[in-house]
């Protein structure tokens, strides 16, 4: 080695003290942050004026309305038809279970592989206030509340669970070593000799038996990464599997829950190839995928969800709601598949190159190095085409026999005694989308966040 | 890394014979005689479109040996290394690679890869995966080690390159200099015979560009064969046992560095080395 190693560089660098300079009080931080943003000058004035009486107004208007002006009986009269529809009334803890299964798994994951911020934390507990208020207004739903709060504490529960194991530096750990620690953490306390050796703290022994029995960091990552991937299915055989509900008692916002994952999580998988495969230098390859890429969006899903009911019920038969799942993966596909391959197109061909030059097969760079990277990068596009189709399930209801939320709304408003509460309906309907939007939407900002390390 | 006995034998500077200059592509510096050629490139033709980008170039190299390509820009210099490892294909000619031909036949092109590294002069770092996994990711993928083993492998030649404690970072918390490092230490991790460098310190700040030449050039004195594209002439007097000038090309003079900057013969060769030096 002719040069020498380099110092190690510090991540912070700390002025010395005479450098450093005092922060100003809080104080005097607000009220310049207050001059300079709200009263900067007279017409800036004048604007802060506006803004804040009609921002006012509005919330005024909206807390009047919510609390004192609206009739919400129409949907907790109404709760069951539009949650579950025509869901058999006797297996509702299939329903409850598999909420909670979603649940915990989004804690796994956020756990695993992010973090809950305060906003996270905000949005969970103002979400899970008026979920219980909705709940328990106008009738008993002490066992709904009890499910829901349970299912809110599954999710945290798997939160902490993922964070323990992501502060865990080891990839493996043999059966000896568990076996040796859990020795360790009950060792003396069950023998008739030695009793309880109370100089090892319990905290200490905790920790053994934690170490012991829960995965290391690369376990847990492909355990809950398994989970992810069968999770839809999994969902569904909690809701159907062993004299559960049948298909077509899939209902409600059940099932805009049910068709929108499908219609994502399938459209990104036909996605990856078709996007390959119009990159494709084989003619015959390339054109079938931009003709199907063509076709599919050359027609709007309205369009195709008639082809569910009418021309695939001739060729292929089964059940609609499956038919009607399998146009909404093609469709997204289309779309998915060319966000992909805009962001193959801006990969640096020295990407392809130093693939090559490291000896990987084409397949192997394809799989290893070009994917992971257009992926990354089409995150944003992809989240916004799977909140355009999770708004896009209430189609469903225009043209098909089957009920999501916004049709069973429809159906609620149409009983005499709740003609008058339309807004009420509609309103509940545009925030239950809304929230489920705006989860995806943070879970995007944080998929960009933590594969934001890698930047060029 | 190569056979080091040959190499340690007789690890002086190149030995300048004064001698009458023997024709192109014959000369052998005298430190190499006696080694056998490792690459031998036989009327390489290279057409872009309508645009012909090697013009006839034929020319061997020897094992052990380090040689220096000069040229202006868009001379051919660039395609011709990166015929060698086929990331560009040659359209008539042979090119021969420690015994094994470069041609359609996928059995050779990968035994030719695992024999060639290659650095970029932009890096080509995989930007989503740590610096240690850039390195492991040939040693895992394509020769199957355990991931222990080329994790080892990996540290030990962040250690040569000089920054072992980059391990865990992204490429793009390195400087540039650390960043061709790590290049130049992935494409060793495959164990080549030849490194071929396309202008590696072109894309640095001139502060970074002294590390990487520091890395080169304990490399060339382990008995690595190199082919280096560089503008470096400080680089290619003292390291280089062989330069070769491209023009528009074509090979047009090749000699040792003494030869190259005391009495150059042709008189492309002269202007070019009047503007670069």
């Amino acid at each position: 080695m002719t040069q020498q190693l380099p110092a190690p560089q510090s991540q912070r660098i700390v002025l010395p003290p005479h450098r450093q300079r005092a922060r100003r009080p809080r104080s005097v931080r607000t009220r310049e942050w207050i001059h300079r943003n709200l009263f900067p000058s007279t017409a800036g004035t004048a604007l802060t004026i506006v803004s804040v009486t009609f921002i006012a107004a509005l919330t005024v208007g909206i807390v009047w309305f919510v609390f004192f002006d609206a009739n919400w009986r129409v949907i907790t009269d109404n709760r069951w038809l539009l949650f579950a529809g025509s869901f058999p009334h006797d297996q509702e803890w299939r329903l409850w279970a598999a909420m909670g299964f979603v649940f915990a798994l989004i804690g796994l994951s956020y756990g695993m592989w992010s973090s809950l911020g305060r906003k996270d934390h905000l949005f969970i507990v103002l979400t899970g206030i008026a979920v219980i208020l909705f709940m328990g207004h106008g009738g008993a739903a002490f066992w709904s509340s009890l499910w829901f709060l349970l299912s809110i504490a599954l999710l945290f529960l798997g939160y902490v669970i993922a964070r323990t194991i992501g502060h865990d530096r080891a990839r493996q750990r043999s059966l000896l070593t568990r076996v040796i620690l859990l020795r360790f953490a009950f060792d003396d306390a069950f023998s008739l000799r030695g009793g309880f050796d109370k100089t090892v703290p319990i905290q200490t022994r905790a920790r053994a038996v934690r170490v012991a029995l829960f995965p290391t960091r690369t376990g847990a990552n492909r355990i809950v990464g398994g989970l992810l991937i069968l999770a839809l299915p999994l969902v569904l055989v909690i809701l159907l599997a062993g004299g559960g509900a049948s298909m077509r008692e899939l209902d409600g916002f059940v099932l805009n829950l049910l068709l929108a994952p499908v219609g994502i999580v399938g459209g990104l998988v036909i996605a990856i190839p078709l996007a390959i495969g119009r990159a494709s230098k084989l003619h015959a390859i390339k054109w079938t995928c931009t003709a199907y890429i063509e076709i599919v969006r050359g027609a709007p899903l309205l369009g195709w969800l008639f082809v569910a009911l009418f021309i695939l019920d001739d060729i292929i038969g089964g059940d609609l709601i499956i038919r009607t799942m399998v146009v909404l993966a093609v469709f997204t596909a289309a779309y998915m598949a060319e966000y992909i391959r805009g962001a193959l197109q801006t990969l640096p061909h020295g990407q392809y190159e130093a693939a090559q030059a490291v000896g990987l097969s084409r397949g192997q760079s394809l799989r290893l190095i070009i994917m992971p990277q257009a992926l990354r990068i089409s995150i944003p596009p992809i989240v916004g085409q799977a909140i355009a189709i999770w708004k896009d399930t209430t189609l469903v209801t225009v043209i098909l026999p089957l009920r999501e939320l916004k049709g069973n709304a429809d159906s609620a408003i149409a009983q005499s005694e709740f003609i008058p509460d339309r807004i009420e309906a509609y309103i509940f309907v545009a925030v239950a989308f809304w929230i489920v939007a705006f989860i995806m939407s943070r879970i995007s900002q944080r998929m960009e966040r933590a594969q934001g390390i890698g930047e060029r | 890394m190569t056979s080091e006995d040959t190499a340690s034998s007789e690890p002086a500077p190149p030995k300048i014979s004064t001698e009458a200059r023997p024709e192109p592509g014959t000369m052998v510096p005298e430190r190499l005689i006696g080694q056998p050629d490792i690459i031998t490139v036989s009327h390489v033709d290279k057409w872009f479109g309508d645009f012909q980008a090697l013009d006839d170039v034929s020319l061997s190299v020897k094992e052990h040996e380090i040689v220096v390509i000069l040229g202006p820009s868009g001379s051919g210099k660039s395609t011709f290394i990166r015929c060698l490892n086929r990331l560009e294909e040659h359209d008539a000619g042979r090119i021969v690679i420690n015994g094994i031909e470069l041609n359609e036949d996928v059995r050779n092109l990968n035994a030719i890869r695992s024999e060639v590294g290659m650095v970029f002069q932009q890096f080509n770092l995989f930007p989503h995966l740590s610096v240690l996994s850039n390195i492991t990711l040939g040693l895992r993928k394509v020769r199957h080690l355990p991931r222990l083993d080329a994790e080892a492998l990996a540290i030990q030649l962040l250690e040569r390159v000089g920054i072992p404690e980059q391990a865990e970072k992204h490429p793009a918390q390195l400087s540039g200099g650390q960043q061709q490092r790590v290049a130049i230490a992935r494409a060793l991790a495959m164990q080549p015979k030849i490194m071929l460098f396309d202008e590696p310190t072109s894309a640095l700040d001139p502060e970074m560009i002294k590390e990487v030449l520091d890395v080169m050039q304990e490399l060339a004195e382990s008995g690595m064969t190199m082919l280096v594209v560089t503008h470096e002439m400080g680089f290619a007097r003292e390291v280089a046992d062989r330069l070769f000038f491209f023009d528009e090309g074509a090979l047009v003079e090749e000699g040792t560095p003494e030869h190259f900057f005391t009495s150059p013969r042709e008189e492309r060769t002269k202007l070019f080395l009047s503007q670069i030096l």
